[in-house]
C-alpha cells in the first residue's frame, strides 16, 4: 500500500468516526435541537431548514472540537450561532412584547383532554414572543442546562444568565397570564 | 406557585414536544438513484434487444436496401446511445467511501450526468426523427397528416417531460452544491 492510499484510508476512517459521532449527537439531542430551532422560526419548513443548517455546521465543526467543553455545550453553542445567523439571513421577526396583544390560543376549549398539549403550545408561543436574549436563556434552561453551561454557550457571565433568566421568567409569566 | 415548581412545570410542557427531526438522508437518496439507474439499464437492454433485434430480423427476412439502411441506422443510434450512456454513468455507480461527503459527491455527479443525458436525449431524438421521417418519405413518397400529427404530439410530450426533468435536476443540483459549499466553506 503506498503512502497516498494509506492517507486516504486514514482520512476515510476519521470521517466515518466523525459521522458516527454526529449521528449519535443528533439521535440523542435531535428533539431538543428541533425545539430550539422552533423557538427561532415561525414555520415548520423554516424550522427544518434551520435544523439542517445546524446539522451541517456540526458536521463541519466536529473535527475541530477538542473537548474544551462538554459535547452538549458544544452542540448547543453551534446550534445557537447557526440560529442567530439564520435570523440575520431570514430577518425572521422577533415578536416584541405588546401588552395590548395577548397570545391567543387558536384551539378550542382548553378543558378538553387536549389541555396539556394546549398548555405546551401556549408556552411555546409565549417563548417565541420573548426578546432574543431572554428567549435564548429560557430555552436553554428548559433543556436542563446549568448557568455555567448557558454562560459558555452564549458567551456571557453566569451573573448575566441569572439576570436574564429572572427577567425572562417575569415576562413569560405575564404573557401566559394574558393568554388565559 | 413555588418558583422551582413553576420552572419544572414549564420544563415538562416544553419537553413534551419530542418530535424527532428528519434530516435529508443522502444515503437513501443515493440508494433510490442506484435502483433507478439499474431500472434504466434494464430498459436500455430491452430496447436494444426489441428494436435492434426487430429491425435486424426485418432486414434478414427482406434484404432490400431500404430495410438494410433502416437496420444499420437503428444500430448506429443504439450504439451511440450505449457509448454515451456508459461513459456518462462511468464513476456514478457507487460512492468512493461510505461517508456523507462521498454520498454528496456521487449525488452531484449523478445530477450532472442526468443533465448531460437530457441534452444528449434531445439531440438524439431530433436526429432519429429526421431520419425516420426521411426514410418514410423515401419509401412511401409522402407523409400523411395523421403521421405528422402523431409525431408532433409525441414530440410535444417528449419535450415537456425533458423540460420538467431538466428543471428538477437543476434544482436538485443547486441544492446539493449549496450543501457542498456550506461544507467546504471556511
Amino acid at each position: 500500500m503506498n503512502l497516498s492510499t494509506a492517507a486516504s484510508f486514514e482520512a476515510a476512517d476519521s470521517e466515518s468516526t466523525i459521522e458516527e459521532q454526529l449521528n449519535r449527537l443528533l439521535t440523542e439531542n435531535g428533539p431538543a435541537l428541533l425545539r430550539l430551532a422552533s423557538s427561532y422560526t415561525n414555520t415548520s419548513s423554516d424550522r427544518d431548514d434551520l435544523f439542517q443548517d445546524i446539522a451541517i455546521a456540526l458536521w463541519k465543526g466536529l473535527p475541530r472540537f477538542r473537548g474544551e467543553c462538554s459535547e452538549r455545550t458544544f452542540l448547543f453553542r453551534v446550534a445557537h450561532n447557526r440560529a442567530i445567523d439564520f435570523l440575520r439571513r431570514h430577518r425572521a421577526p422577533t415578536s416584541p412584547i405588546d401588552a395590548e396583544s395577548p397570545i391567543r390560543d387558536a384551539r378550542p376549549n382548553p378543558e378538553t383532554g387536549l389541555a396539556q398539549e394546549q398548555q405546551g403550545e401556549r408556552l411555546r408561543r409565549a417563548i417565541h414572543r420573548l426578546p432574543l436574549p431572554y428567549r435564548q436563556v429560557i430555552t436553554l434552561t428548559l433543556e436542563e442546562m446549568s448557568y455555567s453551561e448557558i454562560a459558555a454557550i452564549l458567551g456571557v457571565t453566569e451573573t448575566n444568565v441569572g439576570v436574564r433568566l429572572n427577567r425572562a421568567r417575569q415576562l413569560l409569566r405575564q404573557l401566559l397570564e394574558k393568554s388565559k | 406557585m413555588n418558583l422551582d415548581a413553576e420552572l419544572e412545570l414549564w420544563r415538562e410542557q416544553w419537553q413534551a414536544s419530542s418530535e424527532a427531526p428528519v434530516l435529508t438522508d443522502l444515503r437513501k437518496r443515493v440508494a433510490r438513484q442506484s435502483l433507478y439507474m439499474r431500472i434504466v439499464l434494464i430498459a436500455e437492454i430491452l430496447v436494444t434487444l426489441v428494436i435492434g433485434g426487430g429491425t435486424m430480423l426485418l432486414a434478414m427476412r427482406n434484404p432490400q436496401p431500404a430495410m438494410l439502411i433502416l437496420a444499420a441506422a437503428t444500430w448506429l443510434f443504439i450504439t451511440a446511445a450505449w457509448i454515451f450512456g456508459l461513459s456518462n454513468r462511468k464513476a456514478a455507480w457507487s460512492p468512493a467511501a461510505a461517508t456523507n461527503s462521498a454520498f454528496l459527491d456521487i449525488s452531484i455527479r449523478r445530477c450532472r450526468a442526468n443533465l448531460r443525458s437530457v441534452t444528449f436525449g434531445a439531440i438524439l431524438y431530433a436526429v432519429e426523427m429526421t431520419f425516420c421521417l426521411s426514410w418514410i418519405h423515401h419509401e412511401s413518397g409522402s407523409l400523411s397528416s395523421t403521421l405528422i400529427g402523431v409525431i408532433a404530439l409525441v414530440t410535444l410530450i417528449f419535450a415537456t417531460v425533458l423540460i420538467w426533468y431538466r428543471r428538477k435536476k437543476r434544482f436538485d443540483l443547486s441544492y446539493l452544491l449549496n450543501v457542498h459549499r456550506d461544507l467546504t466553506a471556511e
